[in-house]
């Protein structure tokens, strides 16, 4: 009786709409992990005793070292910042975010572009300096060029989050280990990484799906890895079957990073949230000292921004006005189309969902924020996979219905453009969630119960008060995944209609026919969309302390 | 009685213990009752589950003849018709005085609800800061803006959650005889929660205090400062 009144309680349009949503993300993901234990094709036969325990190779290697460089220049830059006053430090405290503007699969072929026979070191050492290099020293595109991309433009995460924290969270702690008289690297590796563990593996958990997600660096250099092998087996052999079977391996290794992260973090989570405690108060460098951290952060900051994009730059002014027509502003339009209506779709499910699970505090609120949060886990070319057999089987079943009303009893859903802005919705909702929900906890909950004693219901309450209060919010979340849907690459190829291209599957296949110097535009719109967000986010919005 | 709580528990989380415990509470209409206890005792919960924001575990409350809550159903807080004045008061940043004061007001005319904001801004003394926003109120008048909207539509029942806690000392001895006579000019049934005995004895007809979950009745008001915190008698 009692649980019948709770659920009666629960039981309004917030919850329904909700469960809702949430289904809409399990739906793809259940039907592979069912599907993975259906009967095994010759294919799948062939695949795993041959071509799955090299994606398992070729995958560890690549998680194994960018975890590891990702770990080293994350966490020595973040607290370089954190704890010293340097040249440029101001600039560098957000600046070394920007790289997460650059997405993995530009910087690959941009590097490319710039290292091989006919790039501008090559022609520069030979028509400068008469030097004929050795083509397999400028070779990015291997193992190790691939681990050395990822390095490069995926760090930021680790760096953002451990920064927050150390601002936020280690004064006392750090203090206390200098006046013990540790010198700085001791503090570094026996205080610092130690104390930063959550922070740490919670941006290198991101990196790692990050790598896991990729399909552009490594269809790009040639290394046979999950995504790759998906749509290959997919696309080339035309075996579904097998295709899923691979994902679900795939998921199981996503499955298996967010276990062992959740353990190494321990009990206690760190949050962004968290009340500042007292921050760190930076030590000013001076002479050699303080130049070689700048240099150490310049170092870094060129190889990861400022000469991909300079490089881009130079490509752009060579090409631009023989790219600029109608097919090309059509790219554009379509990458706002699918981006704005993505976006707009994630943010209306993510206010819904958000504010569903803050005003009933139960198992079901919260199995809807994990399951959203498990979405942004799963790999591009995962999700592409499972929404395509739940959508196939939809398109089936109405196959009545289509011939009733007169259509064609053809595949409508799964050939149409709202399959693809669905597999946006599934993957990036998490991203406009968690820019809402955190709107959410900043308000806090006590104008939304003012206003219910004041007779609004729970939907009134929020048109009248919770919309105007997380104004900021919407609009970060809306953002947010606006540029993660401009950039993505694995859903946007696999899933889009016939003939559809934006700009990331347009510079995709310009840079894969070689023809990079026509790739450039469309890169730089996408790097300086996201890099305007990047700016405002993280000098603007979170504005520094000091 | 009025208003009649009966035998109601409560815990936060299913397996924590019950923070209201087997509580018993009765009021005639047009009463003031305080509510006094330890912080943490559970007061501010009490307030919850009567205005709705909570459910009990078990035990009913009722207002008017009128089952609010009991073992089947529990109506949600929108359909209570009861004021509640926030400890921090809650005004809305984003809307005017007169716009907060005129948010509890339904079904009537634009005419008739300029009218009652009117009223109660009058009622509380503060007609000339109608078109202002709560962050360039001082506290006090963000106190009596809040008192203002909780009693405009007329609630069957106001509570009032420690309204004084973020006053200074001068100003809470100032306005807490001015609030009893608002409330009293209203006739307006009303549960007062507060730690402070000068408040309790101030404001309220009845003063009840809470110990572990229950409600205990005190019939002297002189007894109070002996039963509660012998150390600290006048
Ligand atoms: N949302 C919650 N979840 C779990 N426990 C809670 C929650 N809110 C309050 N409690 C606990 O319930 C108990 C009673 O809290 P309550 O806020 O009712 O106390 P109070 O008497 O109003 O205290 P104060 O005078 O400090 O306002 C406290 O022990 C508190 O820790
Ligand atoms: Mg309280």
């Amino acid at each position: 009786m009692k649980l019948n009144r709770q659920f009666s309680r629960l039981l309004n349009g917030w919850m329904i709409l909700s469960i809702g949503i949430v289904l809409l993300i399990l739906f793809p993901n259940i039907s592979i992990l069912i599907n993975f234990f259906t009967q095994e094709t010759s294919n799948w036969d062939h695949i795993k005793t041959h071509i799955l325990p090299l994606l398992i190779q070729n995958t560890s290697i690549i998680m194994i070292f960018t975890g590891f460089f990702t770990i080293m220049i994350g966490t020595s830059l973040a607290w370089l910042v954190s704890a010293y006053d340097f040249p440029f430090k101001r600039f560098f405290q957000w600046g070394l975010i920007l790289p997460l503007a650059i997405p993995p699969y530009i910087a690959a072929y941009t590097y490319n572009g710039m290292l091989n026979y006919t790039g501008v070191i090559q022609t520069g050492l030979r028509n400068q300096f008469n030097i004929q290099v050795d083509q397999r020293y400028f070779d990015i595109m291997t193992l190790p060029g691939s681990i050395f991309i990822f390095t490069l433009f995926l760090y930021p995460y680790v760096y953002m989050i451990t920064r927050a924290f150390l601002a936020n969270q280690s004064a006392a702690l750090i203090e206390n280990a200098k006046m013990l008289g540790s010198n700085s690297f001791e503090i570094f590796f026996r205080v610092v990484m130690p104390i930063s563990r959550g922070a740490i593996v919670g941006g290198v958990s991101l990196v790692l799906l990050e790598v896991l997600n990729d399909y552009g660096v490594v269809q790009y250099f040639g290394i046979p890895t999950f995504s790759t092998a998906i749509f290959q087996t997919w696309f080339g052999m035309g075996d579904l079957n097998a295709a899923i079977k691979l994902s679900a391996t795939l998921m199981f290794i996503v499955f298996f990073i967010l276990i062992v992260e959740k353990f190494l973090r321990g009990r206690k989570r760190y949050s962004y949230t968290a009340a500042r405690v007292r921050p760190l108060t930076p030590i000013r460098l001076t002479g050699w000292r303080a130049w070689s951290v700048f240099a150490y952060a310049g170092i870094i900051f060129a190889l990861a921004f400022l000469i991909p994009v300079i490089q881009l730059v130079d490509w752009m002014v060579l090409t631009y006005d023989k790219m600029i027509d109608p097919v090309f502003l059509s790219l554009i339009f379509n990458s706002l189309f699918v981006a704005l209506a993505g976006a707009a779709m994630i943010v209306i499910f993510a206010v819904i969902v958000a504010n569903f699970a803050r005003t009933q505090q139960n198992w079901l609120s919260k199995a809807s924020t994990r399951t959203i949060i498990l979405g942004y886990s799963i790999p591009g070319a995962v999700i592409a996979v499972g929404i395509i057999t739940v959508f196939i089987q939809i398109d089936e079943l109405l196959f009545g219905i289509y011939e009733a009303i007169g259509l064609d009893p053809t595949l409508i859903l799964s050939t149409s453009l709202f399959m693809l802005i669905s597999a946006f919705v599934i993957r990036f909702l998490a991203v406009g969630f968690n820019a809402i929900e955190s709107g959410f906890d900043k308000t806090g909950i006590k104008f939304s119960e003012a206003s219910r004693t004041l007779g609004m219901s729970m939907t009134k309450t929020f048109f009248k008060v919770d919309v105007h209060l997380i104004k900021g919010a919407i609009f970060s979340g809306f953002i947010l995944s606006f540029i993660e849907i401009m950039k993505e690459l694995p859903l946007t190829l696999i899933l889009r209609p016939f003939n559809f291209d934006t700009l990331s599957t347009k510079a995709f296949q310009y840079a894969s026919d070689e023809q990079i110097h026509e790739a450039s535009l469309p890169s730089i719109i996408i790097i300086v969309l996201s890099g305007i967000a990047i700016y405002f986010f993280h000098h603007v919005v979170e504005k520094e302390p000091d | 009685m009025y208003i009649q709580i009966k035998e109601l528990s409560f815990s936060y989380g299913r397996s924590q213990k019950p923070i209201i415990n087997n509580f018993n509470l009765e009021i005639a209409k047009g009463d003031i009752v305080s509510i006094l206890g330890e912080s943490g005792s559970g007061k501010s919960t009490i307030l919850r589950l009567i205005c709705g924001l909570e459910t009990p575990v078990c035990g009913s409350i009722s207002i008017n003849k009128q089952m609010m809550s009991d073992g089947r159903h529990c109506i949600l807080p929108e359909k209570r018709s009861i004021g509640m004045m926030f400890q921090d008061y809650a005004l809305f940043p984003h809307m005017s005085v007169a716009d907060n004061v005129q948010f509890g007001l339904k079904h009537k005319s634009r005419k008739d609800k300029r009218k009652r904001v009117d009223q109660v801004l009058e009622l509380v003394n503060m007609s000339d800061f109608r078109n202002r926003y709560p962050h360039e109120l001082s506290g006090g008048q963000q106190q009596r803006i809040a008192l203002a909207r909780s009693l405009a539509p007329e609630p069957s029942l106001l509570l009032m959650d420690e309204p004084f806690s973020n006053l200074d000392a001068d100003l809470q001895i100032k306005i807490r005889n001015e609030l009893r006579d608002i409330i009293k000019a209203t006739g307006t049934t009303s549960i007062f929660v507060t730690h402070d005995r000068e408040d309790a004895r101030a404001i309220a007809d009845r003063i009840i205090t809470m110990r572990e979950g229950s409600a205990y009745e005190w019939d002297s008001l002189c007894t109070i400062d002996d039963l509660t915190e012998p150390a600290l008698v006048d």
